[in-house]
């Protein structure tokens, strides 16, 4: 009966144990191609921020991300397309210029910004920009990871692809660029007088002087979590 | 009553207790934050239907076994000890069956509900003292006396019949509902969205009552909720009140310390406030009726397989049938001065995306194209936080602060315009515009709250086309929660009101 007695409290004992042990909180999980950079380029976790840059791993690129800030990067802002030759300038709206917007705009002021600490930030390809398309989580978002990318509308989004006929409806508009539809993830040819969103991208060298832009050791950070 | 036919009753009544208590645990647990400890003892998922189907076992055994010892009782010998403490179990086995049988019903659901609590607690005492004192005594001869040594054909066809009785009886009562009738108005009859429901046509429609309970702040967590109904050719008008002491529209208000803007809260962290927050009221709508919301509540910290964890331990909302339920979300600062209810949905659980720290499985907002309140701060961090936007005149929006910040009534935050004293309160919610547009906006909504009494009018077209919406028509069941300056420690209840139109 003692025994019986000490196994029981035994039992007793470990159970009380087992509920006071700490439990598990929910389990960070790190994006398998994205990662959040900071506005002087540093990586963090994917539950961190405020971040101003997404690392893409799969391309080897910086994207830079939409703020609601009111300031160059805020998502509501639009653009012709221009690249200071061809194109069409200033058809957009936005607050930070006197005139009105064009991607040269954005290109030229997140540059002087050095942005995420790069400063060779462009118009994305139509390639490079049609791989963020994604099936959205839930309804009425746009077809993107909208937990990198925020402030991304369902509208037309430019890349660097030009001098491309129009479709017979804007004929009469000559030539055009290529923008990705983030509201149905789809190619679109587009005049450059259209007022589109923009988000730039700039190339991440493999062997990055910027010591925490280093993919490698964006990488090893997430290893060791 | 012969020795075999009590052991078979009893090796009966032990399964069922147990089941009995841990599902009623981790129901339990929801609203009991003192009991977290034990959660990774209980079992996950979908456990009300289970509670009942144990509860209807027991309450048949406890019949069977009344019916016995009032003609044929069994003897056995027994020390006085164990005589004395099986009266422990006389008195609470009972109990928890009636008081069960109570919440069930929604009727006394707040005391029943308390007195459920004891008697359970009474049933665990029990169960240590009498089950553990005969181990401690005999060992494994326990074993020898409990399990049957004979299974007679009388014996198994008691089982089965006990059996089919009580999956019977389940099937028959996980669907019951209450019926709300909704009163017919010709379609000139005008109902102003204003929360006063002064309105004759809502005179004359008839209320159903419904106690909710297990909700946090409200006097022992229990609000009643009265719902009224009327309806034309196009849409559906609700009149719902309950009562809550206090208004409550200091919702995580922001706060300039000398570490700088800190939120003001107590569990938001966990997603779990429930100091710092608004007064809501959720109403759910489905095509099914079965208990507890329709297969849409999932207890415990990770109930979901494949789906992280969350943060608060409680559970999720999702439709694990693929069925969506319609949840219509009105929020006393962030919708009321939209004139809206947040028009949400639960459906399957959505993936998971790895940047985000909540995942809230099937529960999600409708779509919208535009419209939206923002919260006031560029990123949340429990140590400090900067705002997204300062007010143009703080001295006017002082007198306002429990009210939200109008997007055009302020500018991006800047530090040098940082210059607020110490103690100043911000809010933390912008209005990017003042509604939603689009398919996130069917639920218009207006709640005033007057003598201690949220009085909430809320009007939807009968059928709205989307697929995030379930058709109010005949037979459609509805669920309703209180949250009183909670974020999710909302009130609750068992049978689904079942909508019954005239038209």
């Amino acid at each position: 009966m003692i025994n019986r007695l000490i196994w029981s409290v035994i039992i007793f004992s470990a159970l009380i144990a087992l509920c006071l042990l700490p439990q598990d909180k929910p389990e960070l999980t790190p994006h398998q191609r994205f990662t959040k950079i900071t506005n002087t380029g540093q990586a963090l976790l994917p539950w961190q921020g405020p971040w101003a840059c997404v690392l893409d791993s799969q391309n080897g690129l910086l994207w830079e991300v939409k703020t609601d800030n009111e300031s160059v990067h805020d998502g509501y802002w639009t653009y012709s397309w221009f690249d200071g030759q061809k194109g069409k300038s200033n058809f957009g709206d936005c607050y930070f210029e006197p005139q009105r917007c064009d991607t040269a705009d954005l290109i030229r002021h997140t540059n002087q910004q050095n942005l995420c600490g790069q400063s060779n930030w462009r118009l994305p390809s139509a390639t490079e920009l049609i791989s963020l398309v994604q099936a959205p989580s839930s309804p009425s978002q746009p077809y993107i990871a909208t937990d990198y990318f925020v402030h991304i509308k369902r509208g037309d989004y430019w890349s660097s692809e030009h001098d491309i006929p129009l479709p017979t409806k804007y004929r009469a508009k000559g030539l055009g660029a290529t923008a990705i539809n983030f509201h149905f993830g789809k190619s679109y040819t587009l005049p450059y007088r259209n007022a589109a969103f923009v988000m730039l991208v700039a190339d991440i060298p493999t062997a990055n002087t910027h010591p925490q832009l280093s993919r490698r050791a964006t990488i090893k950070q997430h290893k060791q979590e | 009553m012969d020795r075999q036919t009590f052991i078979t009753f009893h090796i009966l009544a032990i399964i069922v207790v147990i089941g009995s208590i841990i599902t009623g645990l981790r129901i339990a647990l929801i609203s009991q934050d003192w009991m977290s400890p034990i959660s990774i003892l209980l079992p996950q998922g979908q456990m009300h239907v289970w509670h009942l189907g144990f509860g209807i076992v027991l309450s048949l055994i406890i019949a069977c076994y009344l019916f016995y010892s009032f003609t044929s009782p069994f003897r056995s010998v027994q020390s006085k000890y164990h005589k004395f403490i099986n009266y422990l179990g006389y008195i609470s086995l009972p109990l928890v069956s009636a008081s069960g049988w109570l919440i069930w019903a929604d009727l006394y659901a707040d005391v029943s509900r308390t007195i459920h609590q004891f008697a359970m607690w009474a049933m665990c005492v029990y169960l240590v003292f009498h089950a553990w004192i005969y181990i401690i005594q005999n060992g494994r001869r326990v074993f020898s006396i409990l399990i049957p040594k004979r299974a007679t054909l009388r014996h198994l066809s008691f089982v089965f019949g006990l059996g089919a009785l009580s999956l019977s009886g389940l099937l028959l009562l996980k669907s019951t509902t209450h019926q709300l009738n909704v009163l017919t108005i010709d379609d000139a009859t005008f109902i102003e969205i204003d929360g006063k429901a002064d309105e004759v046509a809502w005179q004359n429609a008839r209320p159903i009552s419904v106690m909710t309970i297990g909700g946090a702040n409200f006097n022992q967590g229990a609000t009643e909720v009265t719902v009224k109904a009327l309806a034309n050719k196009y849409e559906s008008y609700f009149l719902i009140s309950w009562q809550d002491e206090t208004k409550s529209t200091n919702h995580l208000p922001l706060l300039k310390t000398a570490q700088g803007w800190k939120v003001q809260e107590n569990g938001f962290y966990n997603f779990d406030e429930r100091t710092f927050y608004e007064d809501k009221f959720a109403v759910m709508l489905s095509d099914g009726c079965e208990i507890a919301g329709d297969k849409t509540l999932h207890l415990g910290d990770n109930p979901i397989n494949n789906k992280p964890k969350n943060w608060h331990g409680k559970g999720y909302h999702a439709s694990l049938d693929g069925k969506t339920r319609d949840l219509w979300h009105w929020k006393a600062v962030r919708t009321n001065d939209m004139y809206l209810a947040d028009d949400n949905f639960i459906g399957p659980p959505a993936p998971h995306l790895s940047g985000k720290r909540r995942y809230t499985a099937g529960y999600q907002a409708d779509g919208k194209e535009s419209g939206a309140y923002v919260m006031n701060w560029q990123w949340y961090t429990p140590k400090n936080v900067i705002p997204k936007r300062l007010p143009n005149n703080l001295d006017i929006y002082q007198q306002h602060r429990d009210s939200v910040l109008p997007w055009f009534g302020s500018s991006p935050y800047r530090e040098s315009d940082d210059s607020y004293p110490l103690g100043t309160f911000l809010s933390s919610v912008l209005y990017r515009s003042n509604r939603f547009e689009g398919d996130r906006a069917d639920v218009r909504a207006r709640g005033e709250w007057k003598d201690g009494q949220w009085m909430l009018e809320l009007v939807r077209k009968h059928n709205t086309q989307s697929k995030y919406d379930v058709a109010l028509q005949t037979g459609t069941c509805m669920w309703v929660s209180a949250f009183d300056h909670a974020q999710i420690a909302h009130t609750r209840h068992i049978k689904a009101i079942k909508l019954r139109y005239a038209l």
